[in-house]
């Protein structure tokens, strides 16, 4: 079996705060991490890797450092790394992306399952994985929490409002996964990161993958982004102190005059 | 030289961090500084290849190792400080234990014990200084007697004792300094041979995770294939080799945890309102407790960056380099440590928050792989040679260099640094002229304003460079900013204070010096320091958000 994860390099945002004034993302300091959906995403790959000794090719666009969460997958397990990266991907929004990632996930030639984060956490889209699935004609599972291969039948745990689905499908097929409760994710040793620089991390250009210019970038993005700002403040609520008994009957009093409850 | 790439670099460090939130969470760690407790769990772990295998970068990869070269090492070595000061020093220990072995061992050695120490995650401690033998290894009292069996060398019969060995009490391999008949040489000790002992937990001040013991030896016999390099009297040499490297590696210790405290105030100002506004905003704060702090640690960082660099190139020793880079970051690192419990008021002064500790731990730095008097001491003699050998020209050459680097970026304070190393050389010869280098505390504060101006001279080379090295936070508008301030006000404290030493201890006119050092000159460059400080403190306040 083979197994495709698509990765992102991401500013770490718990770390980012935007501009008031200018609305943009103040990144001075800001770590880049691998988006931890995608980690996620990755480990679900290898752990069905070593069930059943499928090959991981692990694949991200993005500029030339964009590499390092490549390595990072490298060290972490994967047989083989690819970085889409050219000028002509610049601007691109998720549908280009996806085109983009779609196209060389073709090259790649035979991929049977394709695993992506459920979103990002820069943008927070949630598009780039069910893109990739439409560019392909794939049946697609949003938001799995587990994913199980048994020959060619794929079964996902899938997060619903108040509770799970569990879905089939016939492979080939895309799943985008969510984080389950209290995630960690899997951090290299030295020595596996040693491993990973001695490893051929492929590098692809938009000829490569025979893209067409047009469906990339911004020419082949819908997509604009009109501002980014961040939302005002909420006004405080009011903090009231005293014994049970006061409380009671002050929130009761306040119920009534604001006209929630009468008697 | 390494074989480590920035990209692994990166995440190695990424690694380390990851491993010690998880594991070794403030709160943690503050337990086992109350406690006085070695984690010998949390190193065993990081020592295991299944989980970090710190250890591996200091050995080569022919020996099982990952090869690490000098940034790779000093990159680790500020990463543990920013953990805790004591974990850190316990690796070190292995790294400096292993020294000896690395510098002197034979092939066959090192192959041995290399291989031992990656495979069985050897604890390794470094065992030269006695109660009468620190900076002064002359003293050594501890002896190796050769056992001599058929008429052949066998092995040596050690007895002595050892002070102050970090890891003594906890390490599975020891090297040991010991006098034998040819002369000190290096032994390799484990841990349960007869008649070796360790002795109780030394009771510190600071880095309290790290176990520190003094050792007995009651004739303890090695067999002769464990005298490091298997030749009587190397010792020293040995030990010496490496003092550039090592003492880099303790300078990288005190950037990084000053780093840490800095970071925690910076962090702390923007939310601590008093007088209407965060104190982040008060320049009465800012430019005391703060930015001098990001100046001389930032000032540390492209000193250590650039000498590691030539020491993992073609170069060898630079025991000055290695001392001006310990003596100038872990004064910085103690001093921004002290400052950032001000900068907290009383939270700084509680055991709730790291500064206190990062500032007992820090201390250490000042003290251990030679105390900062004797790096000043070892930065005169160095370069007191250079200055004679050069008949003055030593600094007059490096200030050309400044100015040429000036005329192609006036934006780093190059011209200033240029006039602090030529006020350098005029305070070097006036006191060969006087020869008032008779008196010790000229040649100590010497060592201190040497260091101040080449390390001020290489901030203006790392700012002006068309890439930043990996450790850099700040953008380019900031670090520049930084070396106008570190040069402008290392000129005047050269000049200054070097007026002070040569009429302190001599004789001759103030006015006269002053004009020889150009000091209205130096005065002059002072204008917008003011101005450069403000916006460092703007930036230190975008790149350290609270949290």
């Amino acid at each position: 079996m083979n197994i495709v994860v698509c990765i992102k390099q991401v500013p770490d945002t718990t770390q980012v705060k935007v501009d008031p004034q200018t609305g943009t993302l103040i990144r001075a300091g800001v770590p880049s991490i691998l988006n931890p959906y995608d980690h996620f995403a990755l480990e679900t790959a290898l752990a069905l890797k070593e069930k059943t000794g499928a090959e991981v090719t692990v694949i991200s666009m993005g500029p030339p450092q964009a590499k390092t969460v490549l390595r990072l997958a490298l060290a972490l397990g994967t047989d083989r790394g690819i970085l889409l990266s050219d000028r002509a991907f610049a601007g691109s929004d998720t549908w280009a992306t996806s085109y983009a990632i779609a196209r060389a996930i073709k090259k790649i030639g035979k991929a049977d399952l394709i695993l992506c984060g459920m979103m990002a956490i820069d943008g927070d889209t949630a598009q780039t994985g069910p893109g990739i699935a439409q560019q392909l004609h794939l049946p697609q599972i949003t938001f799995c929490e587990h994913v199980a291969v048994s020959g060619r039948k794929l079964t996902a745990k899938k997060l619903m409002d108040g509770g799970h689905e569990i879905v089939e499908a016939q492979l080939p097929a895309l799943c985008t996964l969510v984080l389950p409760a209290d995630y960690k994710p899997a951090f290299p040793s030295f020595p596996e990161i040693a491993a990973a620089q001695e490893k051929d991390l492929e590098l692809w250009t938009a000829a490569d993958v025979g893209a067409d210019e047009n469906l990339l970038g911004l020419k082949g993005s819908p997509t604009r982004v009109d501002r980014v700002y961040a939302p005002p403040q909420r006004a405080r609520g009011t903090v009231h102190q005293g014994t049970a008994a006061e409380l009671v009957e002050k929130l009761v009093c306040i119920l009534k005059e604001e006209n929630f409850i009468k008697c | 030289m390494t074989t480590i790439d920035a990209v692994s670099r990166g995440l190695m460090l990424d690694s380390l961090k990851e491993y010690a939130k998880r594991r070794i969470p403030f709160d943690c760690i503050r337990e086992l500084d109350r406690e006085n407790e070695f984690p010998a769990e949390i190193l065993k772990e990081m020592y295991d290849p299944g989980v970090l295998g710190v250890h591996l970068l200091l050995i080569p990869r022919e020996h099982g190792g990952l090869g690490g070269g000098t940034v790779d090492i000093y990159r680790v070595c500020e990463a543990l400080a920013r953990i805790d000061l004591g974990i850190a020093t316990s690796v070190f220990a292995t790294f400096l234990g292993t020294d000896p072995l690395r510098v002197g061992g034979t092939e066959a050695q090192q192959r041995k014990w290399m291989r031992k120490i990656a495979e069985e995650k050897l604890l390794v401690a470094y065992g030269a200084t006695e109660a009468d033998a620190g900076s002064d290894l002359v003293n050594l009292r501890t002896r190796a007697e050769q056992v001599v069996k058929n008429g052949k060398l066998a092995g040596y019969k050690i007895t002595g004792n050892k002070q102050w060995i970090s890891n003594g009490g906890v390490a599975d391999l020891y090297t040991i300094l010991a006098l034998a008949p040819g002369g000190p040489s290096w032994f390799l000790v484990e841990r349960d041979a007869t008649g070796f002992s360790a002795n109780k937990h030394e009771d510190k001040h600071g880095i309290r995770l790290s176990n520190t013991a003094g050792l007995s030896l009651d004739d303890v016999y090695v067999p002769a294939d464990q005298l490091i390099g298997e030749v009587e009297g190397q010792g020293l040499q040995q030990a010496q080799a490496v003092f550039g490297y090592t003492r880099l590696m303790v300078a990288a210790f005190g950037m990084g945890a000053g780093c840490e405290a800095l970071e925690t105030a910076v962090r702390y100002s923007q939310q601590r309102i008093q007088g209407g506004g965060p104190l982040s905003q008060k320049q009465g704060y800012t430019h005391k407790l703060i930015v001098p702090h990001a100046v001389a640690l930032e000032a540390s960082r492209a000193y250590i960056h650039a000498i590691a660099l030539r020491l993992d190139g073609e170069e060898h020793g630079l025991q000055t380099e290695g001392a001006i880079g310990k003596y100038y970051a872990t004064e910085a690192g103690n001093n921004a440590a002290e400052d950032a419990i001000q900068a907290l008021g009383g939270y700084g002064y509680t055991r709730d928050f790291p500064v206190e500790k990062i500032k007992r731990d820090v201390k250490i730095a000042c003290i251990y792989e030679g105390t900062n008097e004797i790096m000043e001491m070892t930065i005169y003699r160095g370069r007191w040679q250079e200055h004679l050998k050069s008949r003055g020209q030593y600094y007059i050459g490096m200030a050309a260099e400044l100015d040429a680097l000036h005329a192609q970026n006036a934006n780093v304070g190059a011209d200033s640094a240029a006039l602090g190393l030529r006020a350098l050389a005029r305070i070097l010869e006036d006191c060969r002229a006087q020869r008032l280098t008779r008196h010790q505390n000229v040649t100590f504060k010497l060592g201190e304003l040497i260091a101040a101006a080449e390390v001020a001279a290489n901030f203006c080379k790392t700012a002006a460079a068309k890439e930043y090295n990996e450790g850099v936070r700040m953008d380019r508008a900031c670090c520049e900013a930084m070396s106008r301030v570190c040069a402008r006000e290392t000129a005047f404290d050269v000049a200054s204070q070097g007026i002070k030493l040569v009429l302190g201890a001599g004789t001759g006119s103030a006015a006269e010096l002053s004009q020889a050092v150009s000091l209205v000159e130096i005065e002059d460059r002072q204008r917008g320091v003011t101005e450069d400080k403000d916006l460092i403190a703007a930036k230190l306040n975008e790149t350290f958000r609270p949290r």
